[in-house]
């Protein structure tokens, strides 16, 4: 147990600092981004848009940093990429973006129907958690957990730097 | 119809170098089947029993003989007794006909049990089942080699094995080298060496049948294991007290065989990731597993919201993420939170609270409040902030708090701003309310009232 849990530790320590340099790397990006274009908003629009790319960006370096290996990963990266396809489209007023709709629509049609479990409410919150039994589920949620702690830390340190 | 002195001498050769009771235990076993007398005492009463209880209907060929028709035990399947005279048939009739007959009933069970372990086999194609079968595979051979040989110790055995036309046999004992798993090669080694050694080659051969025989079903490795340990042990005494126990679980693992196993695996795998996961939740000395999904799902949503809270008190002051970004390089990453010298902080800090960069809509509020009034009075904008229990300090007081009451944080998760800017002008007790303030926050909400905290940066010039 003991050198599990040491194993445990080094490969959390690892995540934490990739998805540090990650989530500040594109923290950057956004300022930049802020900087160059957001006349036309009013604040808290501005506000809105900030909060929720914030949140993208650190779950998109968060699945990143992990990578393709864990089943949440890459359907957290899955999602990611076509809200972001979708809402270009919208923006330019694409037929691109229909396709990617058709392309979400398929991937619901894949789900596997199974009678109602307990565990229905952990797959709705873990990411690609539809499409898991009950034994992937544990094991996906867990490491899950250890990620979403550390993206938590790193968030948390960042803010303190911030404020003080 | 009695049988002849020559089986019986061979029966008592045989008997006697090894112990004798495991034989006392198969006799035991038929007994449940086969209504013998449990309180033989001597070997040759059995003997007579045994054979006076079986038929002899046709001599010349015993194979081809009915066994449910003629056993008094019960046989399962239909199909396990078709199989069970195919194997039958298919034996050379090479083998003289008394030496057979004379432990057919133990034979007959054991060949039956075979049978349909070899059927299992077949079907399932389970890589558990496999081992497992496998692992019951060679006492079976054993016997049936035994039976085949007729009793004789040194190099019939060999010799029925080596046999070409042996087909089943060898075919049983290949597959079973073959196939046979981790679990299983240091269990078959031992039992190879058993095979090599003549002398203990019978003894380990009517040990491990009179373990085995009734223990077929039993899908417990344990069960299987100790079973082949006690050929190793050249005392079979603990043969008799395990046996029942032994007994109890074939009945119920006779049942649905691979079904089981697979269960029991798929049950173990879970149990292991629910006491994985119960390390990494908080509050997880829940024994139940529904209620420890409950932690679990409470636990990940309580993250998911902390995640959306901290993005929301994080926008502007990113003039600072290019040094942050060389620091966090240079460190270990993460945990750098007093490592700030005031001047940088006081420039962040003024630069946050210049693009308004604060989470909530009360704080902003109070923000821009409190910059208004100060461009008026100050006088006024010090009672507003008191009366909203907040004061104004200087960013290096407030690190200098910092650092010393870094110590008394609480919760890793959620560190407390609080004893950095919030206090009732009181300087002692605001540690203390900073505890009070951080005990609040992990209880409740991590969103509404750590925002509060933020509320009460300003920089004084």
């Amino acid at each position: 147990m003991t050198t599990k849990h040491g194993i445990g530790t080094t490969h959390t320590r690892s995540i934490k600092n990739r998805f540090a340099r990650r989530f500040l790397r594109s923290l950057l990006k956004m300022k930049r981004s802020n900087r160059l274009g957001t006349g036309f908003q009013s604040d808290e629009e501005i506000r809105k848009r900030n909060t929720q790319r914030i949140k993208t960006a650190a779950d998109r370096s968060m699945a990143r940093v992990v990578g393709p290996r864990k089943i949440w990963s890459r359907a957290l990266l899955f999602k990611l990429r076509n809200r972001a396809r979708i809402q270009v489209g919208l923006r330019k007023r694409c037929l691109v973006s229909k396709k990617k709709k058709v392309l979400r629509k398929e991937k619901k049609v894949q789900v596997i129907s199974r009678e109602p479990n307990r565990a229905d409410n952990l797959r709705k919150l873990v990411p690609g958690g539809d499409s898991m039994d009950i034994c992937c589920l544990l094991e996906e949620t867990a490491h899950y957990i250890k990620c979403l702690a550390t993206q938590v830390k790193v968030m948390q340190s960042i803010a303190d730097l911030y404020s003080t | 119809m009695r049988p002849c002195s020559r089986e019986m001498q061979g029966m008592n050769s045989l008997l006697n170098p090894s112990s004798q009771i495991p034989l006392q235990d198969l006799q035991n076993q038929q007994i449940h089947n086969s209504h013998f007398d449990p309180n033989l005492s001597s070997n040759e009463d059995f003997l007579e029993q045994m054979l006076s209880s079986c038929s002899w209907a046709d001599p010349k060929s015993p194979w081809d003989l009915n066994p449910p028709t003629n056993l008094p035990f019960p046989t399962n399947n239909s199909s396990s007794s078709a199989k069970h005279r195919d194997l039958f048939n298919e034996t050379p009739s090479s083998n003289s006909d008394s030496n057979n007959v004379g432990f057919r009933n133990n034979f007959d069970e054991s060949v039956i049990l075979a049978s349909k372990l070899r059927q299992h086999q077949i079907s399932c194609g389970n890589g558990a089942a496999v081992s497992d079968a496998a692992k019951m595979m060679l006492p079976q051979q054993l016997l049936m080699a035994v039976a085949r040989g007729g009793l004789s110790l040194n190099d019939d055995i060999d010799g029925s094995l080596s046999q070409g036309g042996d087909g089943s046999i060898q075919g049983l004992f290949n597959g079973f080298g073959a196939g046979s798993m981790n679990g299983t090669d240091g269990a078959s080694n031992q039992s190879m060496q058993h095979f090599n050694h003549p002398q203990a080659r019978l003894a380990a051969v009517l040990q491990g049948g009179a373990m085995q025989s009734p223990n077929l079903g039993a899908q417990g490795a344990p069960a299987t294991t100790a079973v082949m340990n006690q050929p190793q042990a050249s005392g079979s005494n603990g043969g008799a007290p395990t046996q029942p126990r032994q007994r109890v679980r074939a009945r119920r693992g006779q049942a649905t065989d691979p079904h089981s196993i697979a269960e029991r695996l798929r049950r173990e795998r879970i149990a292991e990731r629910m006491k994985a996961l119960q390390e990494l939740v908080p509050n997880a000395n829940k024994t139940d597993k529904a209620s420890m999904l409950d932690e679990i799902i409470d636990y990940v949503k309580f993250l998911q919201l902390q995640v959306k809270v901290l993005s929301m008190s994080r926008l502007g002051g990113a003039a600072a993420v290019a040094p942050l970004v060389a620091d966090m390089s240079s460190e270990a990453g993460g945990d750098c939170i007093q490592a700030n010298d005031n001047g940088g902080s006081l420039a962040r800090t003024t630069n946050g609270n210049q693009t308004a960069s604060t989470n909530d809509n009360s704080l902003t509020v109070t923000e821009h409040q409190v910059a208004k009034m100060m461009e008026e009075d100050m006088g006024t904008a010090m009672q507003y902030l008191q009366g909203k229990g907040l004061c104004l300090m200087p960013i290096s007081l407030a690190t200098a708090i910092s650092t010393a009451t870094c110590h008394n944080r609480t919760s890793g998760i959620i560190n407390s701003h609080a004893h950095l800017h919030q206090s009732n002008g009181e300087g002692p007790t605001s540690p203390s309310m900073s505890v009070l303030t951080v005990q609040s926050m992990t209880m409740g909400n991590g969103g509404g009232d750590g925002v509060a905290k933020d509320a009460a940066s300003v920089s004084k010039p």
